[in-house]
């Protein structure tokens, strides 16, 4: 709070001022930093979680789909291992974001304004064309919808950041 | 909003990512700030006020239409 007011503070003394966002980094957009260092590690950790995320459910995804005579508990007990690898990357980036200046939060809060309703549009519509038509799991399932989410969350950031650049 | 920011921080010599290191904020913040882009929240313009020793309607003036 002291940093807020203008008084000198130490820099050791602040927090982290940015969040990581790296859905962004992964197509080379730039996050609003100030103390690159310090921000690093807080990316690098945030960073390594999503990406321990997308192991374990891609790893669990093949396992399922090559081990289709599992018992069916086992089954569902294996698609619940990346949720609390997720839970744990959920928080440590809202963590960040809280952590954030307040452009970057208002980046963050324009960017999910924008991505927020292309899911429920994407949802909505895929619901429609599946009453219309029967669609095949390998063509549209939950497996397919969900990576849509972050194309929208990347573009919503993007389209935000833009305008305060 | 308008604002003499740049002005300001030209006649303290004083680079973006300075001015933005004493307020607690991003160089992108205040450069967004600058370029009327972003209208600063009232701490952070109170911050500003404060480092500059200068009262608020001197740093932010509206635009024509008042706002």
């Amino acid at each position: 709070m002291s940093a807020i007011l203008g008084e000198q503070a130490a820099p050791s003394d602040r927090q982290p001022q940015v969040a990581l966002f790296p859905f962004l980094k992964l197509i080379g957009v730039r996050p609003v930093s100030k103390q690159s260092s310090h921000i690093f590690s807080e990316d690098a950790v945030i960073m390594a979680l999503g990406t321990l995320w997308l192991l374990s459910y891609f790893g669990v995804r093949f396992y399922l789909e090559s081990n289709p005579d599992l018992a069916r508990g086992a089954r569902i007990g294996l698609a619940f291992i990346p949720t609390p690898i997720f839970a744990l990357f959920l928080w440590r980036f809202i963590q960040g974001i809280r952590s954030a200046d307040e452009l970057e939060r208002r980046i963050q809060l324009e960017g999910l304004a924008v991505a927020f309703p292309l899911g429920v549009l994407l949802l909505t519509t895929l619901g429609l064309v599946q009453r219309a038509t029967e669609l095949k799991f390998e063509d549209w399932s939950y497996n397919h919808v969900w990576p849509m989410f972050v194309i929208f969350y990347i573009f919503g950031q993007a389209f935000a950041r833009k305008r305060y650049q | 909003m308008k604002n003499g920011l740049k002005v300001l921080r030209a006649e303290l010599n004083w680079s973006q990512a300075e001015l933005a290191d004493r307020v607690g904020v991003s160089r992108q913040t205040i450069n967004a700030i600058e370029t009327g882009k972003y209208d600063p929240s009232l701490p952070l313009a109170f911050a500003l006020s404060r480092l500059f020793a200068k009262p608020l309607e001197s740093i932010f003036f509206p635009n024509g239409d008042g706002v």
